[in-house]
Parts: C-alpha cells; sequence; structure tokens
C-alpha cells in the first residue's frame, strides 16, 4: 500500500480533526514500545554509556525514589505555586491592560508604542534585568512568569474586543448601557473565546518562563532538580524531572481547554 | 488620512516612552542609585559607541544571528518535510504522532540539560536546541496545512491521474503554504528565544545571551540593557522579515 | 565525457584522500580543559599550576618537536560539572578537575587517569557583605548561602558545616556559579557565598569581607584537583602523555620557586582576577606546599576520603572504586628526567612529611 497517496476519506472537511482509521489507533504505542525496548537492550548491551542514557529502570527507580523521598513532590509543589501566583498577576494585568486598549482608542494611541516595544523581549531577555533589579528571590519569579503571561493576554484580549461588531454598540449605546454593562454584557460574552486563546497562550508561556527562571537562578523549583542533575552527573534524575514538566504542561494546558470548552457552552446558552 | 492618522498616533504613543526615559534619567542623575545600576542614557549611547568598536558588539550579534538561523534553518526544513509525511500518511500519523504530542509537552527548555549532555560543548549542542525549538510548530502547522487540501481538488488530481509527486506538488504543497508559513514564522520566533536560552545556558561562547548575562553579573546595566535592546530589535526584525516574505509568497500563490 | 560513476569515483577519491590527511599520525589535536574561566569569561584561568602552564606556553613549548600536534584549551564557565559533560561526549582529552566532580564522572562511568596533582591544599572562603552579623560558619545557620554545587567547593564545605554539627539542610544553599555568586553578594540576595580567591577582589572594593577560611584550619578541609585524562586517550597516546606531564612538572617547579612568587601572581593576572588576590590567597603558605604536582599517599588518601564522605553526604549514590584511577607513572617518569625527585616533599595519608 502506498503510504503517500490520496487519503481513504477525501470527503474530510477543513478545521475537522482528523482521525486515523481505527485499526491504525493502537499502532501509536508500536513506536513508544519500540523505543523503549531499544532502550533498555541498548542501556543493557552498553551500546551508549550509562552517562549519556541510563536504563530506563534507573529513571523509573530514580522517579520512585524521588516521589518517595518528598523532593519531588515538594519542589513540584514550590513550581506550581511560582506559576500559578505570576500567571495570575500576569493574567489580570494582560485582561486590564488588554481590556483598555480595545475599549478606548485614545488610551491605546497612548500605550500601544511603549507596549509593542517591550513586548518585543522575550519574558527570558528580562531576566538578567530583573535580577539586577529585585535580585534573585521569590519575586523575580514571579515578575517573569507574569512578565510571560501578560503579553500574550493583553494582545488577544485587545484583538478579541476589537472584533465586536460595532454595530453593537450602537445598540447598547442606544439602550443607554452604562460603560460597565457594556463591558458585562456585549463585550466580556463576544471576546470570551479569544481572551481564552490568550489565556491558554498565558499558561503555556508562563510554565515556560518558570522552568527558564528557575533554570538560572534557584534553590527549589522543578528548573532546580534539572540543574542539580545535570550537575552531579545524574541523567536519570534529569529526565525524571523532565517527564513531570511536560504532564505538568499537559495538565495545565488540558484544563484551560476544559474551561473554555464550558465556558463557550455558556456563552452559546447566554442570550 | 492614513498619513495624518500615522502621524497623531505617532506622538501620543510617544508620550509614556518619553516619560519613562526622564524618569530614568531624573533617577540616574538623582545620586539615589549607583549609576552602574541605572546608568544615564547619554551613557547609553556612549556605551552602544564603545561597545562597538572595542568590544565586537557586532560580532557577538552575528554569532547569534548565525546560531539562530542554522539552528532554525535545520528545524524547519525537518519540520516541514516531517510535516508533509504525516500530514499525507495516516499510517505515519498513526505511528509517530502519538509520540510527537507527548514529547511536544516537555518545556522548550527542560531539554537543556539532556541535550548539553548529549551534544557537549561547542556548537552543536547549541543549534541542535534552536532547531528543536524550531521543529515543533512548523510540523504542526505544515500537518494542519497538508490535510486542508479542499477534497475537491483532490478529487479533480485523482480524476487527471496525477501522480504521487504531481499531487503533492499541485495541491497538497499550494494548499498548505499559508499554514506552512505561519509555522516558519512561528518556529523563526521560537528559534531566536531558544538561541539566547542557548547562550544563557549552555557552554560560554560569543553571542547577546552571553553578553547580557556577564552585564548582570558585572554589575552593568548598560549593557544588560543594550543586550535586551538587541534581542528585542532583532526579533521584531525577524518578524518583519518573515511578515514579509509570507505576503510575497502567498500573492505568488494567489497570482 | 564524465559519466555519474565516474565522478561519484572522483569524489570517492578525493574523500580518501582528505580522510587520510586527517588520520595521519602526526597530526592530532590534544583537547586540554580546564575547570574554570576568568573574569568575564577571560580564556586564562590562576591559582594553579596548570594555570601557569597554560599562560606560560609550558605544554606547547615542550610539543615544539611534534609539529603535527596541536593543543587546544577550553575554560569551562560551568566547572567541573561542564568538563565531565564534555568527557562524556569524546570532547576533551585532558582536564584540570577538582576533586568532587572527578569523583563523581568515575562514578558515573567516564573512564578518565588522574596523572599529576595541579591545585592541592586549595583553601576555600567564606565571604559576607559588610555590614553582615556573620562572624562564623556556626551563624549560617538558616541563612541563604551562594554554594555552586557539584564543584569540589561543595565537599569542601559540607566538612566545614560538619564540623560545627551543621549540613547543607540547615542552610538556604542558592547554586550558583562563582560570577553569579559575586554579583549576588553585592547586591544582598544571598547573606554569605562560598568560594575561592576571587572574593579577596571583593572584600577589596568594599562589597565583601571574608570571614572564614579554611587555611589553618583542618588540612582535610582543603580541596584539590588534579590533572586528568580519557583513559583511552591515555592508552593511545602515551608519548603525548608523557611529553603534557612533563611540561606540567616543569610548570610546577617554575611555579613552586620563591624566587617567582611576584611574577607567578601578575602571570596568574591574566585572568582578570588580581595578582593581589593571589597573594592573599597564598600568603602564609610556600609556593610547593600548594604547588606540588606529587600523587602522593596524602593526595589518593584525600581522594579515597573525599570519596567515601560524598557517599555520606549523598552526594554519590554508589560506591565508587578508585583502584586503578591513580596513574603516576608519568609523573614519576618526569620527576626522574628532570632530577626533581627531592623538589617536593610527598606526605603520608595523615599529611606528615614523608622523610627522604
Amino acid at each position: 500500500m502506498a503510504t503517500i497517496s490520496v487519503p481513504d476519506r477525501p470527503t474530510r472537511a477543513r478545521g475537522i480533526q482528523f482521525a486515523p482509521p481505527v485499526r491504525l489507533i493502537g499502532i501509536g504505542l508500536l513506536v513508544p514500545l519500540l523505543g523503549l525496548a531499544a532502550w533498555t537492550v541498548g542501556a543493557r548491551q552498553g551500546w551508549v554509556p550509562p552517562q549519556i542514557l541510563p536504563a530506563p529502570q534507573v529513571v523509573w527507580d530514580t522517579f520512585l525514589e524521588l516521589w518517595q523521598s518528598g523532593d519531588l513532590l515538594a519542589n513540584t509543589l514550590i513550581s506550581l505555586q511560582r506559576v500559578l501566583f505570576g500567571f495570575a498577576a500576569g493574567a489580570s494585568l494582560g485582561l486590564l491592560l488588554g481590556t483598555a486598549m480595545g475599549l478606548s482608542r485614545p488610551f491605546e494611541a497612548y500605550a500601544s508604542v511603549l507596549f509593542t516595544s517591550l513586548a518585543q523581549v522575550p519574558a527570558l531577555g528580562w531576566i538578567p534585568l530583573a535580577m539586577l533589579l529585585v535580585g534573585i528571590g521569590e519575586s523575580l519569579k514571579l515578575i517573569i512568569v507574569a512578565v510571560g503571561t501578560l503579553v500574550p493576554v493583553a494582545w488577544n484580549t485587545r484583538a478579541g474586543i476589537r472584533a465586536v461588531p460595532s454595530g453593537w454598540f450602537e445598540a447598547a449605546s442606544l439602550w443607554r448601557y452604562s460603560r460597565a454593562q457594556v463591558v458585562w454584557h456585549i463585550v466580556l460574552p463576544a471576546t470570551v473565546p479569544q481572551i481564552f486563546v490568550g489565556l491558554r497562550y498565558g499558561l503555556g508561556h508562563a510554565w515556560l518562563a518558570l522552568v527558564v527562571v528557575e533554570l538560572l537562578a534557584s534553590s527549589e523549583g522543578l528548573g532546580y532538580l534539572l540543574v542539580w542533575g545535570r550537575q552531579m552527573f545524574q541523567l536519570d534524575v534529569v529526565i525524571a524531572t523532565m517527564a513531570v514538566i511536560g504532564a505538568i504542561g499537559f495538565a495545565l494546558d488540558a484544563a484551560l481547554a476544559a474551561i473554555e470548552r464550558r465556558l463557550q457552552r455558556w456563552q452559546v446558552a447566554s442570550p | 488620512m492614513t498619513a495624518t492618522r500615522q502621524r497623531r498616533l505617532d506622538w501620543r504613543g510617544l508620550v509614556p516612552v518619553v516619560v519613562l526615559l526622564a524618569a530614568w534619567e531624573a533617577i540616574s542623575r538623582s545620586g539615589l542609585t549607583d549609576t552602574r545600576i541605572v546608568p544615564p542614557l547619554e551613557g547609553l549611547v556612549g556605551l552602544l559607541g564603545t561597545e562597538v568598536a572595542e568590544k565586537s558588539l557586532l560580532g557577538n550579534l552575528a554569532a547569534s544571528i548565525v546560531r539562530d538561523l542554522s539552528g532554525f534553518a535545520l528545524g524547519a526544513s525537518l519540520g516541514v518535510v516531517g510535516g508533509i509525511l504525516l500530514g499525507l500518511s495516516p499510517l505515519a500519523s498513526a505511528l509517530l504522532r502519538p509520540s510527537f504530542d507527548v514529547f511536544r509537552q516537555i518545556a522548550l527548555f527542560a531539554w537543556i540539560p539532556l541535550i548539553a549532555m548529549w551534544f557537549g560543548i561547542g556548537e552543536a549542542s547549541k543549534i541542535v536546541f534552536v532547531a528543536l525549538a524550531a521543529f515543533t510548530p512548523t510540523l504542526i502547522n505544515t500537518v494542519e496545512g497538508t490535510r486542508s487540501a479542499s477534497a475537491t481538488l483532490v478529487e479533480v488530481g485523482a480524476l487527471l491521474r496525477y501522480r504521487r509527486s504531481q499531487m503533492l506538488l499541485a495541491i497538497y504543497l499550494p494548499a498548505a503554504l499559508p499554514s506552512i508559513l505561519t509555522g516558519v514564522h512561528l518556529a523563526l520566533i521560537q528559534s531566536w528565544l531558544a538561541t539566547i536560552g542557548a547562550e544563557y545556558f549552555m557552554t560560554a561562547g560569543p553571542g547577546i545571551g552571553t553578553l547580557i548575562i556577564e552585564g548582570r553579573d558585572r554589575f552593568q546595566m548598560g549593557q544588560t540593557v543594550l543586550g535586551m535592546i538587541l534581542i528585542g530589535a532583532v526579533g521584531f526584525l525577524l518578524n518583519r522579515i518573515a511578515r514579509a516574505a509570507e505576503n510575497r509568497l502567498l500573492r505568488w500563490r494567489t497570482a | 565525457m564524465w559519466s555519474i560513476a565516474n565522478r561519484l569515483a572522483a569524489a570517492a577519491a578525493l574523500l580518501a584522500c582528505l580522510l587520510a590527511g586527517t588520520a595521519r599520525a602526526e597530526d592530532l589535536t590534544v583537547r586540554i580543559g580546564y575547570a574554570s574561566i576568568g573574569a568575564g569569561n577571560r580564556p586564562f584561568v590562576g591559582g594553579t599550576l596548570a594555570a601557569t602552564a597554560h599562560a606560560a606556553h609550558y605544554v606547547e613549548d615542550e610539543l615544539k618537536s611534534d609539529p603535527g600536534v596541536k593543543i587546544e584549551w577550553f575554560f569551562f564557565a560551568g566547572a567541573g560539572p561542564a568538563v565531565n559533560e564534555a568527557f562524556a561526549n569524546n570532547q576533551l582529552d585532558i582536564a584540570l578537575q577538582g576533586d568532587l566532580p572527578s569523583v563523581i564522572g568515575r562514578a558515573n562511568g567516564l573512564r578518565t587517569k588522574i596523572l599529576l596533582a595541579s591545585g592541592v591544599n586549595t583553601p576555600i572562603y567564606l565571604a559576607v557583605p559588610p555590614d553582615s552579623d556573620i562572624k562564623t560558619v556556626a551563624d549560617l545557620k538558616g541563612r541563604r548561602v551562594a554554594l555552586y554545587r557539584g564543584t569540589n567547593l561543595q565537599l569542601a564545605f559540607d566538612k566545614v558545616l560538619a564540623s560545627k554539627g551543621l549540613a547543607e539542610r540547615d542552610l538556604k544553599i542558592v547554586n550558583m556559579d562563582a560570577a553569579t555568586a559575586d554579583a549576588a553578594l553585592a547586591s544582598h540576595d544571598v547573606d554569605a557565598a562560598v568560594g575561592a580567591n576571587e572574593l579577596f577582589e571583593l572584600q577589596k572594593n568594599g562589597i565583601a569581607k571574608i570571614v572564614y577560611s579554611t587555611k589553618g584550619d583542618d588540612p582535610a578541609f582543603g580541596r584539590n584537583s588534579a590533572l586528568i585524562a580519557a583513559a583511552s586517550f591515555e592508552e593511545a597516546h602515551p608519548e603525548i602523555v608523557q611529553k603534557i606531564v612533563t611540561a606540567f612538572v616543569r610548570a610546577a617547579l617554575w611555579s613552586s620557586d620563591e624566587a617567582n612568587r611576584d611574577a607567578l601572581f601578575e602571570l596568574w593576572a591574566k585572568s582578570g582576577y588580581p595578582a593581589d588576590s593571589f597573594r592573599a590567597d597564598f600568603e602564609g603558605q610556600p609556593l610547593k606546599f600548594r604547588n606540588s604536582p606529587l600523587i602522593d599517599p596524602f593526595i589518593v588518601h584525600q581522594y579515597e576520603v573525599q570519596t567515601q564522605q560524598a557517599r555520606a553526604y549523598k552526594l554519590l549514590r554508589k560506591d565508587v572504586d578508585l583502584t586503578g584511577w591513580f596513574e603516576p607513572k608519568y609523573a614519576e617518569t618526569a620527576l626522574r628526567q628532570l632530577g626533581l625527585e627531592h623538589r617536593w616533599t610527598a606526605r603520608d595519608a595523615n599529611g606528615h612529611d614523608l622523610g627522604s
């Protein structure tokens, strides 16, 4: 059978998630299983030196050991706490800023040049400056995570508000809606999807920024565990920590996606 | 009309910038803080001069950009090829996509220790890391793009008995182009970020990331700020170039 | 006209020539690593006889008669742990590395040989901001202390802590490299920093004061470092290794001569750390005490003790066998050839001079 060919079912429409035929679903496990087998055999036969790639069993044992000693949980909780606080701060500021820029043309005219130029520097680029200004304590982590969150949230909020048809605002002024009512009844429901796009990006950026800042200056957290594993030449610790970082990144995104679906249902249901 | 609006936007937008710079200058001159922490603005301009003249600022910048583009080229081309494969072959997609989706959950920078250990000192580690950053968005968007080819066109191709290569060139690639370009554009942004990260965390070598870390270590805030401005400016320019290229390529397609 | 086959054949021939060219015996690049870096990432270092060998080109001079052999030096801001990464990737042939990281490397399967001591009895210092209330090591309890983990500073510091009934967990250890630690100390981000002679520069500038040094305390608190070689390199090129070790012994001889004290510190100042810092670091100690190349019973015992202690502090997860790690034959040959058998005094395991 040809592998590159016209798909069996050419009726697929754009945007619909492509589902492989049922007989192919289980096949996705094949590659990881083969990889794991090669990894196990390779480690046992000494094809790759253990300092380059420790055996899966070793990684698993390390994971259990880190878990049982409480190190993994403690560091994970610290990282989660940092990311949530930083995200909350950055998202609130981003929402405020984005709403203000979206609703008020004059405000946008004043703020956009500064905001756009500052937004060009990624959170990563702010770290050394922030270190000079606030040191390497908890506030550094919060600031960097917040900076990472703020930009996408503000952009998307502003874009969402801009996308509200102007007729709706005219209607609102006919109904003599107050500014608060405009925001609550018109802007908010119409912009929720776009705001959520921003929040999901923001959370993704927040998590990335946190790992970076913990790699650079930290005495605890998952990023620190990575550094520790690297310096102590324990790649099993590194790999176990990477797995946790991946799982949390996935869980954070999935949680926001679930909320998003729920809100969209609410939005459809509301008049 | 656009011109006048443009001008009006300009001066109002500059107000907070000017206020910020004035505040900076005032703090710097007030003597309340160490001038190394808040250097006066004219010092910053002077610093730019000396950095360019004496300390090969341009060399550092060039090193970063070359590193960025090498990794980007490697990662993005692998991403496009992989994306076409996964987009067109249900078998390849079923085999590889789940693994890819699992691995991409790992925050990019968490790969640094492993990549440093696997590829060692020197440029190789950094370029591999930048390539990884470029690979993911290119692949995802290429897959989306190839799958977005309209069913009708595909049927037409089948009726015309197009060969596989013709199918790819005449139908799938043109349909996928906007999406591929989005992916490449994202990849360009990501790889610049990864370049700076690689310079922070991997063996010291010339580069903008090294420059700003050094500024921090030596309390030369001016050097750090200068580095940040360069990071922002290069990011902005790459973005602009990508957008222009995107528009041009898409115009060619529609023409 | 050329057929494709012809072109391929020509290309293959060209490639073969190129490969043969690079594989010639006399074309060899020896990659030497140093687990430290100068101020502002300068490719110069100070403080050990290996630093002398680098700055004064001892190795290059010794290999003058082998024009095919090139020496390439690498310096690592990531210190010993980064040297291990490079060894793991076969990117280094020889390196100067501290005791703890090289033990960690061995524990994780790196095949290396210890050829020569370089940088022995090195003190560590504890620096605090000038207005700090920390006066002794015991005051560190509960405070934020900068320490570069995985380097030989860590083990030495752990031993100092243990002597005061403390452990790392009684402090808030912040992991950072030397340059970052200096900045953090200056900005009061940490209450104290553990480091080497670079702290004297901070003290001179009024940014910090040094409140404790292992100098004059228990000699077992000092840290050591050594020249180590990738075992595969040592086996493949014993004659080159011999010449390199001989060069290092010559550097040790010059670095141990009190007549050169000032010149030595000036040479090391190429690292960007001023000669005064080295002067203060070496004050009250004979040069030959710190710049001895001997792998004597004391050094071997120190490595054994370090290994046991690293295990006890859980820096190592399994026991490490040091048998066969030390390869002093090159150093012995060099000493004999140069007639320097009695230049440095060997010590027994307890640090007492062995009568010669």
